[in-house]
């Protein structure tokens, strides 16, 4: 009994013990009351999967300020070339484009 | 007991190790078994054919036809490449196109409504000579963006007359009355309202500030 459970501990161990510690996925909602007029919700914003492609500084602190609300990102900004929609990111080819609402807005088209 | 646990731990970690790279060794195998009966398989199809151009849809020299996403224009299966024929009635070319010196936006497509403005092309509008050619209405529609963060679009009927009929979009698709058709972006990035069109023949949804162009005062923030 006690060797089993020693195995099954071992064998879970083992596979994430290469991780560190993630902040993993943000909740942007702090202009929700215009996402909802646009018929949408909150961003999901999943750092985990932007962690495995890209360094700290890659984003950190010249696009993004690294406290939550404080960098006043909007779907203008990011039109215009800001935060999300920077050269580089989802207003080029290396990132899929903004206008694929459903791909970061959750609850897209509930109201209205 | 702690000695032994050790033992166990040990002994658990390495048979962890090993199942994991025993099975990622025998899906090379797998794998690679896979491809080399695949190569065999392909080998004899190429050479029956002989004399007759062989069209590898993977080989970019032997691609002639390519659809506006630069992939291979045919039916879509890449085993399958399409006929002569078949592909010269798809798509263009796009070496050819960039040699004619045609403008372009900033994403690299040909940018059609400034070839209309800079009369770099004049099509006729009929093939009838005695067909009367409408001449474009000039008005700008104000479509205000639902969200306050987003610039309001301006819709110019000039330049999508100047190539459509106006029953090619009214009423079907938007009923002619201000304020009537609850247009959004989640709508058009499926295929509705101007979806219908954007992203399919006419430029695609890729550059926002295109349509989203008169400033709202929240949007200037």
């Amino acid at each position: 009994m006690k060797k089993w459970q020693v195995l099954a501990l071992a064998l879970l161990m083992a596979v994430p013990a290469t991780g560190f510690a993630q902040i993993g996925k943000l909740k942007l909602d702090s202009k929700v009351d215009s996402m909802h007029k646009a018929g949408v919700g909150p961003v999901i914003f999943p750092h985990d999967s932007h962690e495995k492609l890209y360094k700290c500084n890659d984003c950190h602190p010249k696009i993004f300020k690294e406290k939550r609300g404080e960098s006043g990102i909007s779907m203008k900004l990011n039109m215009d070339g800001k935060f999300c929609g920077s050269p580089n990111c989802h207003n080029s080819p290396k990132a899929f484009p903004l206008f694929e609402c459903t791909k970061c807005h959750t609850n897209v088209g509930a109201a209205k | 007991m702690k000695a032994s646990s050790n033992k166990f731990m040990k002994g658990a970690l390495l048979l962890s190790l090993s199942v994991f790279f025993g099975v990622a060794v025998t899906v090379n195998g797998a794998d690679s078994a896979t491809a080399a009966k695949g190569k065999t398989n392909a080998a004899p199809a190429k050479s029956e054919k002989g004399a007759a151009p062989v069209l590898d849809p993977n080989d970019p020299a032997s691609l002639i036809y390519l659809d506006t996403s630069g992939k291979p224009a045919g039916i879509g299966d890449p085993n399958k490449p399409a006929s002569q024929s078949y592909k010269a009635g798809q798509g263009w070319h796009p070496q050819a196109l960039s040699a004619a010196g045609l403008p372009k936006d900033k994403y690299g497509l040909i940018d059609w409504a400034k070839l209309v403005r800079e009369n770099i092309v004049k099509p006729k509008p009929s093939l009838d000579p005695n067909d009367e050619e409408m001449p474009p209405l000039k008005m700008d529609i104000l479509i205000p963006a639902k969200g306050d963060f987003v610039n309001d679009v301006i819709y110019p009927h000039e330049m999508h007359t100047y190539w459509l009929k106006c029953e090619v979009c009214h009423p079907a698709i938007f009923v002619p009355a201000k304020g009537s058709n609850n247009m959004s972006m989640a709508e058009i990035t499926k295929g509705n309202w101007c979806g219908r069109c954007h992203g399919k023949v006419a430029f695609p949804l890729t550059d926002c500030n295109k349509c989203h162009s008169s400033p709202k005062k929240a949007a200037s923030k």
